[in-house]
């Protein structure tokens, strides 16, 4: 055993907060302290910063830019990202689709797109849900019919985050019929260009254009775009799920949140009842960090699948986030109401008529954290069927 | 004792929630014809006597309104002008006063209290705004914020400290000198940040006395508090009645996901949330007439209790929709809005806690 950071650990840490903070923009991070939406250029600029660290996919093949670091490295660097108020490497890429490609993707496919990927010169979007298929993913139906060396592809994704900002989707589409649901589900990668395909916005309660529907009308995608072979998407989806883990918990944002909560709070940082619900979220982050190391120490392949006690870090960081944005709102009291929220009709990112707009916002869109990327129900039924071993299984 | 509303307030109930709900369905609604429709209906009247020109109506009327208005997400500054304004301007007497409630009663007029400061929480009774007089009048000088019901045509009133205390100022929002800044909330409707910097207000716009404004104002907050309390239960009944009706048609792994426990058990804690909300309105409203002490105590355990119940259902009803709960257009996602405004509005759970401890509960 090894219950602190080891000395190596420790340098690592520090190297990190300090490439981090001489060479990100201070005017990004403060943006990202302050949670206001930033603009595409700035994700990107972000991102390429990263990658010329080596810090954007360490944990990709080293053949395709990933780092020989341990999970526990890579955990320290995730939570030094947020911490320091960089904007994480895009998920859908680094995290997504990057893997999979790099795992069962051809030749080709890896030379095309990993390198662009990792770099945020190809942004690419996530299109598994479907309007009848959330939870019940496999249940989804936007058909690919094969013609050729193309599939025609029908149907309709939506909640897809950033399709607006995206030049490519990857998809979860149905190539096969009857048999289990599972089967006949296969992954194509689709160039947002490609004739017959209709991006509308979904405004959320937060006030921003985050989410989209995406239309497929008879939509026509080269068949060298199939990733893996056909009819293998579940199994593709589900490596996906078991993939980067190591920030699951988002302990560095939740860190920053905290942080956040100590500069404004003011005054009621003295008042009994205040301070009491501030003293519990950090008394659970410290656990939530220590818990997240534990599961990231206890590397598994990937072709595990996902770690069932993944589900006790997505379950617990997200309502820790929330905590916290709760203790945001309610520092800012009454200022709350008119410190200016964004108004629907508006399509530019908004910046807020002041830094505390945005935190108003933050309480609203931090309700995700418990539906996206399996609901927080769902992640209770996996723990009570995988890892208890009650009811049937999953 | 007997919660059943009587023929009369069977009556008013049915016919608030007709025109509510008509209001909601319109799909660029416009505020002046609302208003009127407020006035005919008797409802900008409703809380006041009859010697001054209202109905006469009680505050259960008003609560049995409030819940309707609640329910239909009403739109119009109705609770903040007639029930908050209006009420406070009823109890502080004196011709200004009595003309300023007389046509805000005909709708001619709105008026606003601008009780909140930059900085001072929910703090209202010793405000950094301060007037001085001339012998001719006022000269005002001072921020609000988050002033609910207020446009460029209202008439503010605006609380300052003065040399003998807490004095009470209408002062219409024209007047130079004062620059008043609309913002949308956070659930699409628009309230003011005021700044007067030496507004000229003459000395005949003084209302209430400084002896008896903190007072005067505390009562009416209560009972604006109440009135917000019936709001939130109101909202909250129509977003678990959303909720149920969700999980009765929206299908998951081939089965209604109303059939998981897991969901049918939440469902079940929001409904015992939102009853004992409804219990803590009732007595608040019981208690508005009571002595001032304890009034404010029960007022403040009320909207503590309905602000957790608030809360909680506001959130829960956004999970228990999973990705639609978040969208803009779908009417859950407007109703939390609302609620979390309402949690914020007079104080929230800590505030309301704090008085409660303060008075050795
Ligand atoms: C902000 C945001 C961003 C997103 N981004 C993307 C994206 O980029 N790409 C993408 O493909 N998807 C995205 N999603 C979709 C997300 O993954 C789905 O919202 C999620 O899977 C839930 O599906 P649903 O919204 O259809 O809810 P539903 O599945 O309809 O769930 C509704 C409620 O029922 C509960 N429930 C369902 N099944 C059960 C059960 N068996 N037992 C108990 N309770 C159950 C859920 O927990 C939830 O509370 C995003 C969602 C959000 C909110």
């Amino acid at each position: 055993m090894e219950l602190g950071f080891t000395e190596d650990e420790r340098r690592f840490r520090a190297e990190v907060r300090r490439t981090l903070i001489e060479q990100v923009p201070e005017r990004i991070r403060q943006a990202v302290r302050e949670e206001k939406p930033l603009p595409r250029a700035w994700m990107v600029e972000a991102q390429r910063i990263l990658n010329r660290n080596g810090y954007a996919v360490p944990h990709w093949p080293i053949a395709w830019g990933g780092r020989d670091w341990s999970a526990v490295k890579r955990a320290i660097l995730a939570e030094e990202i947020d911490r320091a108020g960089v904007p994480k490497p895009l998920p859908f890429n680094v995290a997504l689709i990057g893997p999979v490609i790099a795992a069962f993707g051809s030749e080709a496919q890896k030379r095309r797109f990993l390198p662009p990927i990792a770099n945020l010169d190809l942004w690419f979007c996530q299109g598994f849900s479907e309007p009848g298929a959330g939870s019940d993913l496999a249940s989804l139906r936007m058909a690919a019919v094969r013609e050729g060396d193309h599939y025609r592809v029908s149907g309709q994704k939506i909640w897809t985050t950033y399709a607006h900002k995206a030049d490519w989707i990857f998809c979860l589409v149905r190539t096969g019929q009857g048999g289990r649901k599972h089967e006949g589900i296969s992954f194509l990668l689709i160039d947002l260009r490609t004739p017959g395909i209709e991006i509308r916005p979904i405004r959320t309660i937060d006030g921003y254009h985050h989410l989209n529907e995406v239309f497929f009308d008879d939509v026509r995608v080269p068949v060298e775009n199939l990733v893996g072979e056909e009819g293998k998407g579940w199994d593709y989806a589900r490596y996906l799920l078991g993939q980067e883990r190591t920030s699951m918990g988002n302990v560095g944002f939740s860190r920053r949140r905290l942080d956040r909560v100590r500069e404004l709070a003011g005054p009621l940082l003295d008042d009994p009842g205040y301070r009491r619900r501030l003293t519990w979220a950090e008394i659970e982050l410290k656990a939530l960090e220590i818990t997240q190391m534990r599961v990231v120490a206890n590397e598994r392949p990937p072709s595990a699948g996902p770690d069932p006690k993944t589900s006790i870090l997505k379950v617990k960081g997200g309502e820790l986030l929330q905590t916290a944005a709760g203790l945001l709102l309610d520092a800012l009291g009454p200022e709350a109401l008119t410190a200016g929220f964004p108004q629907a009709a508006a399509e530019e990112p908004f910046q807020g008529h002041d830094a505390r707009s945005a935190l108003v916002s933050a309480y609203f869109s931090s309700r995700k954290y418990s539906i996206f990327g399996g609901a927080n129900e769902i992640q209770r039924n996996i723990l009570a069927k995988a890892v208890l071993g009650l009811g049937k299984a999953a | 004792m007997n919660f059943e509303p009587d023929e009369e307030q069977r009556l008013l109930a049915a016919s608030v929630a007709r025109l509510f709900e008509d209001h909601g369905a319109q799909p660029s609604a416009d505020p002046v014809r609302q208003w009127r429709d407020y006035r005919d209906m008797g409802l900008l009247g409703l809380p006041f006597a009859e010697a001054n020109g209202g109905h006469g109506g009680r505050f259960e009327d008003v609560m049995l309104v409030m819940e309707a208005y609640g329910r239909a997400l009403g739109q119009v500054p109705y609770p903040a002008v007639a029930l908050l304004a209006g009420r406070l301007l009823e109890a502080a007497g004196g011709p200004t006063a009595q003309a300023l409630l007389a046509e805000m009663i005909a709708g001619t007029k709105r008026v606003a209290l601008a009780l909140y400061e930059p900085g001072r929480r929910y703090r209202w009774d010793d405000p950094a705004t301060a007037a001085e007089c001339d012998g001719e009048g006022w000269t005002l000088t001072g921020a609000k914020i988050a002033v609910l019901g207020a446009d460029r045509e209202t008439v503010l009133l605006c609380p300052a400290t003065t040399a003998e205390g807490l004095r009470l100022l209408a002062v219409p929002a024209g007047t130079a000198g004062v620059a008043m800044e609309m913002l949308p909330t956070p659930d699409g409707r628009q309230a003011a940040n005021v700044r007067c910097d030496d507004a000229r207000i003459p000395a005949a716009a003084e209302i209430g006395d400084p002896a008896r404004n903190p007072a005067l104002i505390a009562a009416a907050v209560d009972g604006a508090i109440a009135a917000a309390c019936a709001e939130m239960v109101g909202a909250m009944e129509r977003l678990l009645g959303l909720t149920v009706d969700y999980l009765g048609v929206r299908r998951q792994f081939g089965v209604a996901i109303g059939s998981f426990q897991a969901l049918q058990h939440r469902a079940a804690d929001m409904l015992m949330a939102i009853e004992q909300a409804r219990s803590m309105t009732i007595h608040a409203v019981a208690m508005l007439d009571a002595p001032a002490a304890e009034r404010t105590v029960a007022v403040a355990a009320a909207k503590a209790l309905v602000n957790r119940s608030s809360r909680f259902v506001g959130q829960q009803a956004i999970q228990l929709h999973g990705g639609m709960g978040l969208t803009a257009e779908y009417p859950a996602g407007r109703y939390f809005q609302r609620l979390t405004v309402l949690e914020n509005l007079f104080g929230d759970t800590g505030h309301h806690l704090d008085i409660v401890e303060r008075a050795g509960v």
